[in-house]
């Protein structure tokens, strides 16, 4: 325990609190780009509903639920360190990490499929299946937004692989587990962003 | 560490099942005809009731530290208030954008 606090307790909510401010400004970082997203979709609607079929809502539906599951076991992580359970949490934060990395691969599938298309942002943009001379204004947002997301979760993953290395060296215990609490913060700030994504980018009418 | 919740498997597993139907819920909904505007104005809201339990249950809000949700919550605040004077500019201009 570091001397500027009067005891763990307070360290452990001083550590939690500071989380949360970063998420706050996590939330408006993303919020410009929704912002821009609102703009957009406002001025051109038809152009979104073309270009949303372009998407496998398959797979995006799959995504929501492989990060919505590793949410559920970065819980159960905390809570298996809560509890002492010094194996469960190294298996908690293991199967934590594999969910993390199928999104990527398919978000790798999903992207590559794309550019095999044409689909790139912006200037780049080639793909003539969209009747909408500004098609590319919503591949534009789509990769930045899920681009953005993506390098969320890749940041996550090294955090969590981290812990996992940390957990099995036996650093966390029922005493001392604050690494994972707001490592776990963080990851589900992730799932939420991809909560509004998957239904703005991939169910549009 | 004592004073602190531990959530239990029955609470966790009741709240990754809510999320689970949700999901389905969402994706099912965009397969039914619902006039505009109500069609987004359903999908953001199912995805807001799905945000509120990942940040009640699964980020401990509803145990925790008030403090903790007021950040949340002005968070979502200052981002209304960002897409609305934004929305007061672009929604009344005469032409979008000029060059674009």
């Amino acid at each position: 325990m570091q001397h500027h606090f009067v005891d763990a307790e307070q360290q452990f909510d001083a550590a939690k609190m500071g989380m949360w401010i970063f998420l706050v400004t996590e939330i408006l970082f993303f919020g410009g780009l929704f912002a821009a997203y609102i703009v957009y979709r406002l001025w051109h609607p038809e152009l979104f509903t073309m270009a949303s079929e372009q998407l496998d809502t398959l797979w995006g539906g799959v995504n929501t639920l492989v990060l919505i599951g590793s949410s559920l076991t970065v819980a159960m992580a905390i809570k298996s360190a809560q509890l002492n359970q010094k194996k469960n949490i190294a298996i908690n934060l293991g199967i934590t990490l594999a969910l993390a990395a199928v999104f990527m691969v398919i978000k790798y599938f999903e992207w590559t499929h794309k550019f095999h298309l044409g689909i790139f942002p912006g200037e780049f943009y080639t793909f003539g299946g969209i009747d909408h001379p500004q098609a590319n204004i919503f591949f534009s947002l789509y990769y930045l937004m899920t681009g953005l997301h993506g390098i969320h979760v890749i940041i996550g993953i090294g955090l969590i692989a981290w812990l996992l290395w940390r957990s099995t060296k036996g650093h966390f215990n029922s005493e001392y587990y604050t690494p994972i609490e707001i490592t776990g913060l963080y990851w589900h700030l992730v799932d939420i962003i991809w909560i509004f994504l998957f239904p703005l980018f991939y169910l549009i009418d | 560490m004592s004073g602190h919740h531990i959530s239990t498997d029955r609470t966790l597993l009741g709240v990754a099942g809510g999320l689970l139907i949700l999901t389905i819920l969402t994706v099912a909904v965009h397969y039914v005809y619902i006039p505009e505007p109500w069609s987004i104005m359903v999908a953001m809201g199912i995805a807001i009731f799905k945000a509120t339990l990942v940040a009640a249950f699964f980020m401990n809000l509803y145990w925790d530290d008030q403090f903790n949700t007021l950040l949340f919550i002005a968070s979502l605040a200052f981002f209304a208030l960002l897409v609305g004077f934004t929305l007061l500019d672009t929604l009344f201009r005469p032409e979008i954008m000029p060059a674009f």
